[in-house]
């Protein structure tokens, strides 16, 4: 071979594993939950904020975030909001049906730089998807963290996803937890405004403080320059990004951020990392 | 074993020799056009080895612009396997800025998880590589890619009666075992470092040395040069389909019309156009013209260049000779050099 590159090819690189969908759970009108198993019984092995490509054949593939927590496998939950193709096959499935996995894949979140630490999450909609299991790993260790602070935005009330769980949390003393609203709503008694009109009540200390944001694009910028007020360096806000991803194994180019690919180097970075790529953010 | 010189009348010979072992892909001319594309030899005699660089780079052969991957069939339980295929195949002509392209994408698509589908084309590939005739769109010469230094079996320059032979591989000496070859001369060594010096000296037309690149773009990315380089742009991905280094792609399911069976297949796919990097959501991160030509730029002058050690960029001039608008690397590289150059004095 004329080539430089002799090494054994990866033949299953490209083929899923198949799951079965073990559970549904509807969240909202748009989101779903979606428990799977893998049918040989082997688990995911994922590490929180890490993500899977789901494949229906004939239909296509889709990144998603994996929702549950690595405890659970090997169980492991998607929540799936409909969008396109892949996600409306998605809701219409039936328990029982087979899917296809590849993954885990991306970086996920980095449990050694949160470890110990002041942890405060802010997550806008349906980026409360990824951090779910984050939260479940440090509600189930919560003495290996300092205070948890969660802050949680949505346009309506309707929108929220996990209820029960976010119920539980609101009555627990793990997690000091804030819901608001974009708009005001008949259904809705609590906080009102965008999610950064939760930080004045905030007071955080800066040298123990890890910040994980994650949300729609045009969340990141305001709730940034809110973590800087509270004098939070770059290096300790961390964020998860989306990108058009094809392929999630650092081959297709599409998810492309300046000279990173998100599905190898990410999707998780902190904020230092991104603040000098025009592309990021 | 010191370079061998072959008369032109042993090329035939070769061809035979390499068609009887393995399918033998070699530059045709179109007809009708002055237009060249790697087919499959049928007749050693018909192989002319003066030409301009193919349309689609050698590429097409290790990357196919349509490829399967996975094939299943679904039933209550779907079946799905991997579609790994390798055939042996012989690039005869290849010219070095091809050969590059090569190199290049071995990189990229052997690193980290390595890429089962292209590894298998690559190891059933043997290249026969040709020296050339420059036009007025190459410029190898600028980026250090005017002569492989490896990444061939055999490679061949013109000297007078025939053709000097550098022998690349073990495989490469076989293909010569048995055909009249002579030691060369100083005389056909001279005329070979002769042509080279002209080719270089031909297609060097960038006004910087390319390892400066990198740093040299890492001031630019809000030069206006980009919008303006950008506005006649169609975003057609033309550029991207014709470059020997460029190795995005989509993936698509494709149902057989029984609906019982179908593929996971990829194409090639384009970071000038528009969907390229859009999610479902709507929102566009590279959503402006120029925002796609910078990426186009940085990818290959810069973030793969920096990555891998050298350009991702193989000077061959396919984009621009395809382009409907002529957007040209190397007009657009000086006009970013002098730029920089203006911003320090
Ligand atoms: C790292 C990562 C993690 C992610 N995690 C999650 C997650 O946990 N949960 C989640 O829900 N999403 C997640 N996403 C987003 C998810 O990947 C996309 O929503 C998904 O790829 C969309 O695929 P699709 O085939 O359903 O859409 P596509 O069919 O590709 O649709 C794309 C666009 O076309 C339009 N469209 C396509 N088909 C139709 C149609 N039939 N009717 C109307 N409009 C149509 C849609 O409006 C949509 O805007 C994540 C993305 C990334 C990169
Ligand atoms: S070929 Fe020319 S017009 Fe088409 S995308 Fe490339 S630069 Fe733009
Ligand atoms: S960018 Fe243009 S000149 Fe450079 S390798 Fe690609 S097609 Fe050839
Ligand atoms: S770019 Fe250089 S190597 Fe490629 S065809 Fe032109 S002269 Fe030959
Ligand atoms: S998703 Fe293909 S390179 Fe990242």
């Amino acid at each position: 071979m004329a080539a430089t590159c002799q090494c054994e090819a990866n033949r299953q690189l490209y083929v899923p594993k198949l799951a079965v969908l073990e559970h549904i759970t509807p969240q909202t009108p748009l989101e779903t939950l979606l428990q799977f198993r893998f049918e040989d019984g082997q688990p995911l092995g994922h590490r929180a904020g890490q993500f899977v490509e789901v494949s229906l054949p004939g239909i296509g593939e889709a990144p998603i975030s994996i929702a549950s927590a690595p405890c659970e496998d090997p169980i492991f939950e998607l929540c799936v909001r409909r969008v396109g193709n892949v996600t409306t096959a998605l809701h219409n499935l039936q328990e029982g049906a087979l899917v296809g996995i590849r993954g885990p894949y991306g970086n996920g979140f980095p449990d050694e730089a949160l470890h110990g630490q002041d942890v405060l999450i802010v997550a806008g909609g349906i980026g409360l998807i990824p951090v779910r299991p984050l939260i479940h790993h440090i509600m189930c260790n919560r003495f290996d963290y300092g205070t948890f602070t969660l802050l949680y935005g949505m346009k309506r009330p309707e929108e929220m996803l996990f209820r029960d769980e976010v119920e539980q949390w609101q009555a627990s003393d793990a997690v000091d937890l804030h819901l608001t609203i974009d708009r005001p709503h008949p259904d809705w008694s609590g906080h009102v405004g965008v999610i950064t009109t939760l930080f004045p009540d905030l007071d955080p200390d800066p040298a123990r403080t890890r910040a994980v944001v994650v949300g729609p694009p045009i969340m990141y910028r305001f709730v940034i320059l809110e973590c800087q007020n509270k004098a939070l360096a770059d290096e300790n806000i961390i964020l998860s990004l989306e990108r058009n991803m094809k392929c999630g194994v650092g081959k297709c180019g599409h998810c492309q951020i300046n000279n990173k690919y998100v599905c190898l180097d990410g999707p998780v970075f902190t904020y230092s990392e991104l603040k000098h790529m025009w592309e990021a953010i | 074993m010191p370079l061998q010189v072959i008369g032109c009348e042993v090329v035939p010979q070769l061809l035979a020799r390499l068609m009887a072992e393995a399918r033998v892909v070699a530059p045709h001319r179109r007809t009708g056009a002055d237009q060249w594309a790697y087919a499959e030899v049928r007749d050693p005699c018909e192989v002319e080895l003066e030409y301009i660089s193919t349309v689609l780079p050698a590429k097409k052969y290790a990357f196919p612009p349509v490829e399967q991957l996975v094939r299943y069939e679904l039933a209550e339980r779907p079946l799905m396997e991997a579609v790994v295929e390798s055939e042996p195949l012989v690039i005869f002509g290849a010219h070095p800025c091809d050969i590059h392209g090569l190199w290049a994408l071995d990189q990229a698509f052997c690193d980290v998880n390595v890429d089962p589908n292209y590894t298998a084309h690559r190891s059933g590939m043997r290249i026969v590589g040709v020296d050339c005739v420059p036009d007025e769109h190459c410029f190898c010469g600028s980026m250090g890619t005017a002569t492989p230094a490896e990444g061939f079996d055999l490679f061949l320059t013109v000297v007078e009666g025939g053709y000097l032979v550098e022998i690349g591989t073990e495989a490469g000496a076989a293909m010569l075992d048995g055909l009249p070859t002579q030691e060369a001369s100083a005389a056909a060594l001279a005329q070979a470092k002769e042509r080279l010096a002209r080719r270089i000296q031909q297609t060097t037309r960038v006004s910087a040395e390319c390892h400066s690149l990198p740093l040299l773009l890492s001031g630019l990315a809000d030069s206006e040069q980009w919008g303006e380089h950008a506005t006649k742009c169609y975003s057609c991905g033309t550029c991207n389909l014709v470059c020997p280094t460029c190795f995005c792609f989509n993936v698509i399911d494709r149902m057989a019309l029984t609906l019982d069976r179908g593929t996971k297949e990829r194409e090639w796919d384009g970071c000038m156009l528009e969907e390229f990097s859009k999610v479902a959501t709507g929102e566009n991160f590279r959503e402006e013209r120029e925002d796609r030509l910078r990426h186009r730029f940085y990818r290959k002058y810069s973030y793969l260049f920096t990555k891998y050690g050298r350009p991702y960029c193989c000077g061959c001039g396919r984009c621009v000779r395809q382009c409907l608008v002529h957007i040209d690397p190397v007009e657009v590289l000086n006009d970013l050099i002098a730029e920089a150059e203006g911003r320090r004095s």
